[in-house]
């Protein structure tokens, strides 16, 4: 086999690839097998022409096209790998019929878009701001009262309701004296200023008793969802029933020991650990700004001409895994576009903007890898293989057998260490 | 003697018959009826430009075919396997 490599135009590559005769005669054997399987020739079993007989009857050409399904496939990966070609989408085919024939070379064009080049701006010294990952005790005390909420309780109360109560009820709607639809119900829990109704109808309840009996006079707003009751008068009948107001847990040891949070029993003990938490959390928060500053940053300042089969496959990709990801909810693709009112070329114009974003960084950080050389030794990859046997649970056997191929992670620790690379090289602020 | 086109009508060619060909040079026609074994030497001969090394002759009884109601009969005829002397052969092609 020989290949032949020519730049087409910007990002595309033309390759020759000419196999010879004997290769292609083989290829013409395993079509002929295939072939004479489907085909009737009086005073034969079907599948017992000889092949001579079967080249006089029917021409030699007639295998052609199943031995170019069988060559070409089978050729292509290997005029790849000598050409040195990077493919980012499927070749187009084109086969030189004129030369082709048995025991003749057979040659076949392959025009495919590669990866491309990359031109490196600045990716040294980036500047970027770091963010604080101070803990103020304003935070901390934030967080307890979220906690304190949580374990809040209803307690029944007596007196009027407040702002911030919530009350049971009964209601009926009446729009001029007749009960109008969906405006009807009983013992439901409203909590006051949640705005879960519409505007006046909570505000109205202020003040309410247990046991006392309520007439709300409101207007729909302009912009409801019902077109009958848009901006319409309506009188609602209220039937009070209870009043509970959300009493707070009292801030103790014993409140803390309720939490059973190990080893700690204390509220400064509490304070600490939550101290610490958010800690932990900004600096994650930070560390990732830093990282998506570097690499945005580098990936900007970069020069690359992305091939938009590139971004075509990769929308694909993402609208494959986001389908997966639906599926796990037990909704397929076609029933959440309905649901979103988005149609699929919708969904594909959104995802083309992250595609974009996400090749251009890996095709930076490919670039930067390069160019710095980045060396991945065994070690590393086995370790990358061990934490992947330990995040998904299987024996590293199986992981191994999963990728026999280490390239892949390989490149991903490269891309790894390129990032690690910007981000100690970044200036920090 | 006659003229060999009229002895020889078409040769037979099926799954048999080409073993026959591939193993043992022996090539299968159908003959005329009333042809004997010298008269397709002499065609064979003639015809292709080989030698001959035997001829073997059997007739081919006519079948009974039905088609609906009607019953009739399907042709028989007269089957001629030649074997050539080695080195020779021919060219069979269906017509």
């Amino acid at each position: 086999m020989t290949v032949k490599v020519e730049k087409v135009e910007e990002n595309k590559v033309k390759l020759t690839v000419t196999v010879e005769a004997e290769q292609f005669n083989e290829a013409l054997d395993v079509a002929f097998k295939k072939v004479v399987k489907d085909i009737n020739v009086p005073g034969f079993r079907k599948g017992k022409v000889p092949r001579n007989l079967f080249e006089k009857k029917f021409g030699v050409e007639s295998l052609f096209e199943e031995a170019i399904n069988y060559i070409v496939p089978k050729v292509y990966p290997d005029a790849l790998i000598e050409g040195e070609v990077e493919p980012v989408a499927q070749p187009s085919i084109d086969i030189d019929f004129e030369t082709m024939g048995k025991d003749k070379p057979f040659t076949f064009y392959a025009t495919v878009t590669v990866k491309p080049e990359v031109e490196l701006g600045d990716y040294k010294g980036i500047e970027v701001e770091e963010k604080s990952t101070e803990v103020t005790d304003e935070d901390v005390n934030n967080e307890i009262d979220k906690l304190l909420k949580k374990h809040a309780e209803l307690v029944v109360k007596e007196s009027e309701a407040n702002s911030s109560d919530t009350v049971v009820i009964d209601y009926e709607g009446f729009k001029d004296g007749e009960p109008f639809e969906g405006g009807k119900a009983s013992n439901y829990s409203l909590e006051l200023g949640s705005n879960s109704f519409i505007p006046g109808f909570e505000e109205q309840l202020i003040g309410v008793k247990a046991g006392e009996e309520k007439t709300i006079n409101l207007t729909f707003p302009e912009d409801y969802h019902a077109e009958d009751l848009k901006g319409q008068e309506v009188e609602f009948k209220v039937t009070c029933h209870e009043v509970k107001s959300l009493e707070l847990p009292e801030l103790d040891d014993e409140f803390v020991k309720e939490l059973n949070r190990e080893n700690i029993n204390t509220v400064d003990e509490l304070k600490d650990d939550i101290q610490k938490d958010l800690k932990e959390k900004k600096e994650q928060t930070a560390k990732n700004h830093l990282i998506d500053t570097v690499v945005e940053t580098a990936s900007n300042n970069a020069k690359i001409n992305i091939p938009d089969e590139m971004i075509a496959s990769e929308t694909d990709r993402m609208i494959q895994d986001a389908t997966q990801r639906l599926q796990q909810q037990g909704i397929n693709l076609d029933m959440y576009l309905q649901y979103t009112g988005n149609t699929k070329e919708g969904l594909e114009e959104q995802f083309k903007g992250e595609a974009t974003k996400r090749i251009r960084f890996n095709l930076t950080l490919e670039a930067i890898a390069e160019k710095e050389d980045f060396e991945v030794s065994e070690e590393e990859i086995k370790k990358e293989l061990e934490k992947i046997s330990e995040t998904y649970n299987v024996s590293m056997e199986q992981v191994k057998n999963a990728f026999p191929d280490t390239t892949s992670i390989e490149n991903d620790i490269k891309r790894q260490k390129a990032i690690d690379f910007l981000v100690d090289n970044a200036e920090k602020k | 003697m006659r003229d060999p086109k009229e002895i020889i009508k078409r040769p037979i060619i099926t799954e048999k018959t080409s073993d026959l060909m591939a193993k043992d040079n022996k090539y299968t026609f159908a003959v005329d009826k009333k042809a004997n074994k010298t008269e397709v030497k002499y065609a064979i001969k003639t015809l292709f430009n080989v030698e001959v090394e035997k001829v073997n002759i059997l007739n081919v009884r006519p079948k009974r075919r039905r088609v609906g109601r009607y019953e009739g009969l399907k042709p028989g005829y007269k089957k001629a396997v030649v074997k050539l002397a080695s080195g020779n052969s021919i060219e069979l092609f269906e017509v």
